[in-house]
């Protein structure tokens, strides 16, 4: 038996008894992941009878969806490679097949008259995979270095850029994860972000290869669906874990008569089902104070590190955690730190060595020689080997006698204070530190900020010192364009918004 | 004279506020976004609701919560289910 899951999931079908379940608001559809397979040897049929050979690249704009998932598996069992496009991030059908070069492009959006040929409705691949075809694709082998996907980044402005992900660094992270967490035949793994990130089918190939039950539905339709699908792994990110303990702090401070404990392990329980064995988050740096309310909650959550360019480098996990790190490095994976503390990773199987698709020059500033990733964060591996990450590189201030801060710690300590629900620290004059604070309420209790701050300051050396706290009126909020759809602070605007109490000597609150 | 539905919508949505807000104070003409709400605060918002007003959530498609952009459309929506089986 061959140790590479891509090519166990295209080998033939998986072992009978495990099921898949796709859930929007207001339909569910479950199939055995037999019949799974079987219909996606249908579609892969019709891709060929549209001229879809081995190498082909084809093209899927939509929500998830159960066409989504047999499109990417008949893809697979092809050799064609699927470029996934996020709806809201990817919308123009005819500048997608051209740029990108499909075969074709399918899509769950009305197919506009004046489209290509090659753009085609979901209705036709659900027709498909009901129809009989009589010459069924034979099993195809993968090389490592083979191309299954094209990831695209999730940059905040311009082209995304493409990059295509190796069968090798699928089987790598794949292989890792499940050693560390052992998904096995009495899971079902929650899938809700969108299946365009390759990370999101590796739980579909999980399910096939391991053999165990998976849950697809939308961001939308997620805590909706959560209590009912009775998942025992839930794959999230920081801002769906803060909307969660939000919902669980309301739910458990309705409840009359039990211990505050008990009230928010059932509100826990009542929005997340019953059977939750943990937890995953990834994709952005996590609120501790989020992840420990969870995990006393009963709902355990586990944060790791990884770039689309590296895949998943580090992941705590139930044999190895360590609250605010990121996890040991997985096993084909080595963490490496150039002269200014930047992070270099260095994989077995390299997701790849440069872009795809991109502008000029943005292949050599990501990829070193060897397809070793210069990621732009800034990090440390303590004594145990746990990863602990410290910002971007970008997120340095040198001060004018050359020393050099890193702010996130100091902003994450200044918000563990009940006072604080955001902070920002600018250096304006390149000499002292001064933070923006955006109280948790708006009546700023100045008194706990000052102990905060004289907390903070304590904690910290000589150079990371705030000299002063400019309290946030009017607080940041999307609506005045100081914090982003994600609730993060968008720095600039913050410092635009308070420039003169940041840089006069008398506004705010000054240390002592 | 706000309805049932509407007063239940109040207490649900003041409460799914950061800071929660005044009930009464909330204009239903006002986007649920202004109010800060995330589009998953605004599912969960929804999921307790319905169960407060035993309306089943299968009634409702991602499109339904997608045009509920006020609470005046909440209202308007919800009445159209409420008492319903689903």
């Amino acid at each position: 038996m061959t140790d590479s899951v891509i090519n166990r999931v295209v080998a033939g079908p998986p072992a009978p008894g495990h099921r898949i379940s796709f859930l929007r608001l207001g339909s569910r559809r479950t199939l055995d992941l037999t019949e799974l397979y079987e219909q996606s040897g249908r579609v892969a049929a019709y891709l060929r009878s549209l001229g879809v050979e081995s190498g082909d690249r084809i093209g899927i704009l939509a929500a998830n969806s159960l066409e989504w998932v047999l499109l990417d598996l008949a893809a697979l069992r092809l050799k064609a490679v699927v470029a996934g496009f996020e709806p809201g991030k990817f919308a123009d059908t005819g500048e997608l097949v051209a740029r990108y070069g499909l075969k074709a492009l399918f899509t769950d959006q009305d197919v506009a008259a004046g489209a290509p040929a090659a753009v085609r409705a979901f209705a036709d691949v659900a027709e498909a995979a009901g129809r009989t075809w009589t010459e069924l694709p034979e099993p195809v082998v993968y090389e490592p270095e083979e191309v299954t996907t094209i990831k695209f980044t999730s940059g905040s402005t311009g082209v995304p850029k493409g990059l295509g992900a190796t069968v090798g660094s699928i089987d790598v992270s794949m292989r890792a994860v499940q050693e560390i967490f052992e998904h096995r035949g009495g899971d079902n793994l929650f899938v809700f972000l969108p299946l365009s990130l390759l990370q999101q089918r590796y739980w579909v190939y999980s399910a096939l290869c391991f053999g165990h039950d998976a849950t697809v539905t939308t961001y939308e339709a997620a805590f909706a669906t959560l209590a009912t699908a009775r998942p025992t792994v839930v794959m999230g990110v920081p801002a769906f874990f803060e909307a969660a303990r939000q919902q669980i702090s309301q739910d458990a401070a309705r409840a009359d008569g039990v211990t505050p404990d008990a009230a928010r392990r059932a509100a826990a329980r009542r929005l997340f089902g019953d059977r939750i064995r943990y937890l995953w988050t990834g994709s952005a740096p996590a609120d501790r104070e989020v992840l420990r309310y969870l995990t006393d909650a009963g709902l355990p959550v586990y944060e790791g590190y990884g770039l689309n360019e590296t895949c998943i480098v580090s992941k705590n996990h139930p044999g190895a955690h360590k609250e605010g790190s990121a996890g040991r490095v997985l096993p084909g994976k080595q963490v490496l730190f150039d002269e200014d503390g930047v992070i270099l990773v260095r994989s077995e199987h390299p997701v790849n060595r440069r872009y795809e698709f991109a502008e000029p020059g943005d292949s050599e500033r990501m990829f070193v020689a060897d397809g070793v990733v210069r990621t732009g964060d800034l990090g440390y591996v303590d004594e145990d080997g746990f990863l602990f990450i410290q910002g971007r590189a970008d997120d340095v201030i040198v001060l004018g006698n050359g020393k050099k801060v890193i702010v996130r710690p100091i902003e994450e300590h200044m918000r563990t204070s009940p006072a604080i629900e955001e902070c920002v620290v600018f250096c304006p004059a390149q000499t002292s530190l001064v933070a923006v604070v955006s109280p948790s309420s708006d009546t700023p209790d100045l008194k706990a900020i000052a102990e905060q701050l004289a907390r903070t300051n304590a904690s910290f050396g000589r150079d990371e010192q705030i000299r002063k706290v400019v309290v946030a009126s009017p607080r940041p909020s999307i609506a005045n364009g100081m914090l982003t759809s994600q609730f993060k602070p968008k720095r600039q605007a913050i410092f635009a918004a308070f420039q003169a109490e940041i840089t006069n000597n008398q506004d705010g609150i000054h240390a002592q | 004279m706000p309805s049932d539905i509407e007063t239940t919508a109040r207490e649900n949505l003041s409460a799914a506020l950061q800071p929660a807000a005044d009930p009464h104070g909330i204009d239903a003409d006002v986007a649920l976004t202004d109010y800060g709400l995330t589009s998953l605060q605004k599912v969960l918002f929804l999921t307790r609701l319905c169960e407060d007003l035993a309306v089943d959530l299968a009634h409702l498609s991602e499109r339904d919560v997608a045009e509920m952009r006020t609470l005046h459309d909440v209202v308007d929506t919800l009445s159209r289910y409420a008492g319903k089986a689903a």
